[in-house]
């Protein structure tokens, strides 16, 4: 305990020193921005920004990328009340009772008690990430190639068959994925792959990249072929203030929330959409006034899953952090940040780089105060960002996404890349398939192939390896479960029905 | 056979395509197993396969009544292929201009010729030569930030019209 806490003032002191604490603030900034602009998510923004990664130095950059994901959550409620058109995937539920709130003059109440409840889950969060990490990690240290093989695969496995609407189209994002991440060069052999003779994609293709080119240019294009009749209406803003009957509804959902959110960002499963809408139906379940939930909007709709969701993506540094493990399309993206820096996220960076990791993990306290500012008293601010254009808007959304390609690589070849990305984008929303998977899979899957085929020399080539062990094996049920039981759910409920 | 299900099925030949070009590419790929049993063209195979079932799959479906629990697309039954030519046209452009006529200017015409498009497809109107020159300023003052930001900022190097890192 003692060391934790030597550990944690080490991290502050780095956290704080003025350059950190302006790489804070405008991750903070940038996050909740781009939360309440809909269109940009914490992903892509991340994404647009990895050339910086070339010049700052790795502690600075991890806290402002950090920054902006945990400020997008932030944001991303707003955007939800105000407008019903979700910022973020994360606020979607938010968007139930909060838009109903705010239709019924509420708009205050309900921006307040998601601001001071993700403020309320991300403190506590972060204490537990604080407490928790090194745990995780000591316990990671003990984890061969096959448990790491089988933890990959499980997140594989939830990212495509678990969410979405269909297990076949969530597959075949990810395998895509996975032959994107295929390009370059071989990392246990150096064999090339794919490259068809390109020098430049020896390298592997640029997350930057694909990121950009599905979320980004891929929604642009959208809007322009198919959204540009979609109309949305913006609420009227109040004063942001909370009775103290809603002080009393919102806490008790707030904690419930954070104990929702929390477990469920350190699983591999697919970040917040989960647990934002468990804990809008227990929310339900549980309230003294039902009535008001989707009529004229309960707080505690508002409080539980914005509780939830904060606490979710907090807790995703914890398997990304201590396992290497991303369990969101932005930690996948923040994992690639580390590796252009030499750095692999695993039980090993705790001793390699603990500064780094005290230091990311001190900011989010520090993050969370300053995004409590900016999101309670200046939310007004905030608020004038969804008065832009959409033309405008997307427009220069593709500037951004210019500047994050063209400086990744200096190649113009790549924006053509792309603008062919992003078409790809449009007909994968158009067909419903997919878009995480497809990141998750290029990122992780070379990683996964690796402990593969390391599990796989363990064993003497044996497939067995991944049985005999204990840990692999019940990991293995894990994946079969997670594969099945939700289908088996299904079939049963149909046959009841019938 | 109705046109949505002829496009799902397109999408379908598309995804098995991918698979097949993998599959070639694959052969290519020695074995090189060592200790693992497995080698540097295990992973090529596996994927090309799974590709290749995915894509059979979803085939099957589209061409036995569509692809199944269908989310509905959002936004408008028909394609505005008109605003999407001027988009596409605007992100072109700048692939084609970035390095000739400098990051701000390109950027600057990106974003005039994409204004154009999305507004298009709001059904206003695409506005003369004056809208245009507000669209190309607007597109500067995004773009001009951004540039002194990475140059001159975080010492990103992005072309220029000049060498001097200010345009």
């Amino acid at each position: 305990m003692n060391e934790l806490l030597v550990n944690l003032a080490g991290g502050f002191a780095t956290a704080a020193t003025p350059l950190n604490l302006v790489w804070a603030f405008v991750g903070c900034a940038l996050g909740t921005a781009i939360g309440v602009l809909p269109g940009l998510g914490p992903a892509v923004t991340v994404a647009m920004l990895l050339p910086i990664t070339s010049q700052v130095e790795p502690t600075a950059s991890m806290i402002f990328f950090a920054g902006i994901y945990y400020g997008a959550m932030y944001g991303g409620s707003t955007t939800s009340i105000l407008l019903n058109t979700p910022g973020e995937t994360g606020t979607m539920v938010t968007a139930l009772e909060g838009f109903k709130m705010a239709k019924n003059g509420r708009a205050g109440a309900a921006l307040a008690t998601s601001a001071i409840g993700s403020f309320v889950a991300g403190t506590l969060a972060t204490v537990l990430v604080t407490v928790c990490a090194p745990v995780v990690a000591e316990f990671a240290v003990t984890l061969g190639p096959p448990e790491y093989f089988m933890l990959m695969l499980l997140a594989f496995t939830t990212v495509s068959a678990v969410l979405g609407q269909s297990t076949l189209r969530g597959l075949t994002s990810l395998f895509l994925g996975l032959a994107i991440g295929l390009i370059g060069l071989d990392q246990i052999t150096g064999q090339v792959r794919y490259t068809a003779g390109v020098p430049e994609l020896l390298d592997g293709v640029e997350v930057v990249l694909v990121a950009v080119g599905l979320f980004a240019v891929g929604e642009t294009l959208y809007n322009a072929l198919y959204e540009g009749r979609s109309e949305a209406t913006l609420h009227k803003m109040n004063r942001v203030h909370m009775t103290s009957a809603d002080w009393r509804r919102s806490w008790p959902a707030w904690l419930r929330g954070t104990a929702i959110g929390f477990p469920f960002g350190t699983i591999p499963a697919g970040g917040s959409e989960i647990p934002t809408f468990l804990s809008y139906a227990m929310e339900r379940k549980l309230s003294k006034h039902p009535q008001e939930f989707g009529t004229t909007g309960a707080i505690e709709g508002v409080a539980g899953p914005e509780a939830a969701n904060n606490a979710a993506v907090t807790a995703t540094l914890v398997p990304l952090l201590t396992l290497g493990i991303p369990t969101s399309v932005t930690a996948a993206i923040l994992l690639s940040a580390f590796q252009n820096y030499g750095l692999q996220p695993g039980p090993q960076l705790f001793q390699t780089s603990p500064a780094l990791v005290w230091a990311l993990i001190a900011s989010l306290y520090i993050g969370n105060v300053m995004l409590l500012v900016l999101n309670l008293p200046l939310v007004g601010m905030w608020v004038k960002l969804l008065k832009i254009p959409k033309p405008q808007l997307y427009a220069g959304i593709l500037i951004f996404a210019t500047v994050g390609v063209y400086g990744m690589r200096q190649s113009a070849l790549d924006l053509v890349f792309m603008f062919a990305v992003g078409l790809f984008g449009v007909a994968m929303r158009r067909f419903d398939f997919p878009a995480a998977p497809v990141i998750v899979g290029m990122i992780l899957g070379p990683l996964a192939e690796a402990q593969m085929r390391n599990a796989l020399s363990i064993g003497e080539g044996k497939w067995g390896v991944f049985v005999e062990r204990p840990m692999s094996l019940a990991l293995m049920v894990v994946v079969v479960a997670v594969m099945v039981l939700p289908r088996m759910a299904r079939l049963l409920r149909s046959r009841t029905v019938a | 056979m109705n046109a949505p299900h002829v496009r799902q099925a397109l999408i379908a030949l598309c995804v098995l395509a991918v698979g097949a070009l993998l599959a070639v590419g694959a052969v290519s790929i020695p074995a090189a197993a060592g200790y693992a049993g497995v080698g540097p063209n295990f992973l090529p195979w596996a994927v090309a396969g799974a590709l290749l079932v995915c894509g059979g799959t979803l085939l099957w479906q589209a061409l036995r009544g569509g692809l199944r629990d269908l989310a509905p697309p959002s936004g408008a039954s028909h394609g505005d292929w008109l605003a999407l030519a001027w988009v596409s046209a605007g992100v072109l452009a700048n692939a084609a201009l970035v390095t000739r006529i400098g990051f701000v200017l390109s950027c600057a015409l990106c974003f005039a010729l994409a204004v154009r498009g999305l507004r298009g497809a709001e059904g206003r109107p695409a506005g003369g030569v004056r809208q245009t020159l507000v669209d190309v300023v607007g597109g500067s003052l995004i773009s001009l930030p951004v540039y002194w930001l990475f140059t001159k900022l975080l010492a990103i190097n992005l072309p220029g019209l000049t060498g001097s890192g200010w345009i």
